[in-house]
């Protein structure tokens, strides 16, 4: 038979993210997938470079939307550790509660994403309608309903008071009973049992060797978590299970998030509960950092994240490579498609939640706007000589 | 505190990092002995020094079994900057050395899907620079 | 087969929708503390410049002030750009005097590019001058 070949992408109604897959296929039966990137780029490590550790902050944190408090998270952990500096527990319990909170509404995002992508468009506005109360609990905390830039080096920028704990935890009791629910529809669901289970499964042999993380990984049977193995922040003080599954498919990887994003109600609401007394607020910046490297790990909503900041002191970063899950969830997955149809392509695609942003984030500046670039580089550079 | 794989001694430089120097001959064997230890390759850091000449190369492997990083250190000399892939060992090292290669100019022989373009603009590629060098002009 | 949605679909034909119409009906309301509009308030500002310098976005510029302060050595007063701003906030939390005042103001969406100059400006009549 014929192999067409057909490209899904860069714009494409089945994907919300801009990324090529080029799918050969011989009739409907899918062959091969190749994945184009390069669509997205933005040059993040550069300008991190460039930027100074306090800058550098903030730039970590537009890495990715979804994810910006775990960007932050590992960059300002990482740091810190540069800087010799430890951020009180108290601080530590708030950021805990942000990124929680970030995985929460992220994994119900995938989840709406998801029932989209199958055509289920009733359960997609249910649950984007839902999600709605989780970012409006990050928009009380931080004052953003994305953007959480709570982070601050030593601590966190503002405070939890009385009312707004109450409110957490009234909101956080709806939220979980919402996602049961919805944990529900997709483990009894005949049309989501049919578009999800035994599509793509990883098996829990090639996983380590494919070298997929998060959600990805569990639900292949492999209990990776950078919570409990590495713990960072207040997690070595909170109780949780990690969630995961044999059955390797899509629909395992759905409910492995399911899963986590229940243990994250549990742990929010313990950070609420248990906050530690004490100040979060650093009194001053610590600017300056000792030479040295730091290999500095999170478990984002989509698997591990690392940062490796290296230092040879000075105002600014030596060298910042972030590796987020998506790079390598998306990349070492070509060969999951193979054997099913066209049609379980975007579903396989969406059920490793890619993320564009966070994998294309190194880019190189074109001529135009590398000339815009430096010329507010300059700028810069005046108003500190000024 | 030490980890011996094989013939390789990891060094612990922080809670829970080991790091083990290896020359560009023998990290394919290194490779295929910390992939023994229930790992996965984590991340492919290449960071340039221009002043010594060299890039110096981190594997980092995270081992499920150890619950550590296991990080190998390559040196490689700037001008010259060639390194086995190890991709038919770990496939999932891929995206790394798309990336090295792209951003950093780093020739990973044996890996047949090297390519310009990958992640950076076409206007890059067509000058040849390689961005992540500290003397790119990037 | 399982319709395990059809109970939620049923209570949904009685209630109301769950979006909002704006802007017809401005009824959009923000959490308290949300990081919205912001200025320097000239009164307390000393022109320290330090929050031009940490902005991460370089939206604030250092600007001339019209008359002399006397708190404000430099004569400098930051103007933030709202175009280029994305409400990080580090601008508030860095100053050492406590000089930004902040509003959760968020429509800002204009057909010209707004920055904080005349808003700041104002704030040098309501006393504190001489």
């Amino acid at each position: 038979m014929v192999i067409v070949e057909i490209p899904i992408g860069p714009q494409h109604p089945a994907l919300h993210e801009p990324i090529m897959l080029k799918v050969r296929t011989e009739g409907e039966e899918v062959v091969e997938v190749s994945v184009n990137t390069g669509y997205n780029h933005r040059g993040i490590e550069k300008l991190l470079e460039k930027n100074s550790w306090v800058r550098g902050m903030y730039i970590s944190g537009r890495v990715c939307g979804i994810c910006n408090a775990v960007h932050m998270q590992t960059y300002v952990q990482g740091v810190e550790k540069l800087m010799g500096v430890e951020p009180p527990p108290r601080a530590n319990y708030i950021r805990t509660l942000v990124m929680e909170l970030e995985r929460i509404h992220s994994h119900m995002l995938v989840a709406a994403v998801m029932a989209e992508i199958i055509g289920f468009d009733t359960l997609f506005m249910l649950l984007m309608r839902d999600r709605e109360r989780v970012m409006y609990l990050k928009e009380l905390v931080t004052g953003n309903r994305v953007h959480a830039d709570i982070h601050m080096l030593g601590g966190v920028k503002r405070d939890l008071d009385e009312v707004r704990r109450d409110r957490i935890l009234s909101e956080l009791k709806i939220v979980e009973e919402r996602i049961k629910y919805y944990m529900k529809v997709f483990e009894e669901d005949y049309t989501i049992m049919k578009r999800l289970s035994e599509v793509g499964v990883i098996r829990k042999s090639e996983a380590l060797r494919l070298s997929i993380v998060g959600p990805t990984l569990r639900a292949s049977g492999i209990k990776s978590d950078v919570r409990s193995d590495d713990p960072y922040a207040a997690y070595s003080e909170i109780p949780f299970n990690v969630v995961s599954r044999d059955e390797g498919d899509s629909w395992a990887r759905m409910m492995v998030r399911f899963g986590e994003a229940l243990e994250s109600v549990s742990i929010a609401r313990y950070t609420v509960e248990k906050l530690p007394q004490g100040p979060a607020i650093p009194k001053t910046i610590p600017r300056a950092t000792k030479p040295g490297e730091v290999i500095s790990r999170v478990e984002a909503p989509r698997g591990e994240l690392l940062y490796h900041i290296v230092s040879v002191g000075g105002a600014n970063p030596y060298r910042v490579k972030i590796r987020t899950p998506s790079f390598l969830n998306i990349l070492n997955t070509e060969k999951v498609y193979i054997g099913h149809r066209l049609a379980d392509v975007p579903v396989i695609f969406a059920s490793y939640d890619p993320c564009i942003s966070c994998t294309e984030r190194v880019m190189v500046i074109d001529e135009k706007s590398g000339k815009k670039t430096y010329v507010s580089m300059r700028d810069l550079a005046r108003v500190r000589v000024g | 505190m030490e980890i011996n794989i094989g013939k390789f001694i990891f060094k612990e430089i922080s809670p829970r990092r080991y790091v083990a120097l290896v020359t560009p001959s023998e990290l394919r064997e290194a490779v295929e002995a910390v992939m023994m230890e229930e790992s996965y390759f984590s991340s492919l850091t290449a960071i340039d020094f221009p002043k010594e000449g060299k890039i110096e190369l981190n594997y980092i492997f995270w081992s499920v079994k150890h619950r550590a990083a296991l990080i190998l250190k390559v040196t490689v000399d700037r001008s010259n900057a060639v390194v086995p892939t190890i991709i038919d060992i770990v496939p999932g090292a891929l995206g790394g050395e798309l990336e090295a290669y792209d951003l950093m100019g780093v020739i990973f022989e044996g890996n047949n899907k090297l390519r310009r373009g990958f992640l950076a603009s076409e206007d890059v590629v067509e000058k040849g620079i390689y961005p992540l060098r500290k003397d790119s002009g990037v | 087969m399982r319709l395990a949605l059809l109970r939620e679909i049923l209570a949904n034909l009685a209630r109301k929708p769950a979006t909002l119409k704006y802007p017809v009906a401005r009824e959009v309301t923000v959490a308290p503390g949300f990081r919205g509009k912001h200025y320097a308030d000239l009164v307390k500002c000393i022109g320290c410049s330090l929050c031009a310098v940490d902005c991460p976005a370089n939206a604030i510029t250092m600007e001339k002030l019209p008359q002399p302060l006397k708190q404000n050595q430099r004569g400098i007063f930051p103007v933030v750009d709202y175009g280029k701003c994305v409400f990080c906030y580090q601008c508030v939390f860095v100053c050492p005097v406590k000089a930004y005042i902040v509003t959760e103001v968020f429509e800002m969406a204009d057909h010209v590019i707004g920055t904080s100059r005349d808003i700041s400006l104002s704030t040098i009549k309501g006393g504190g001058s001489a």
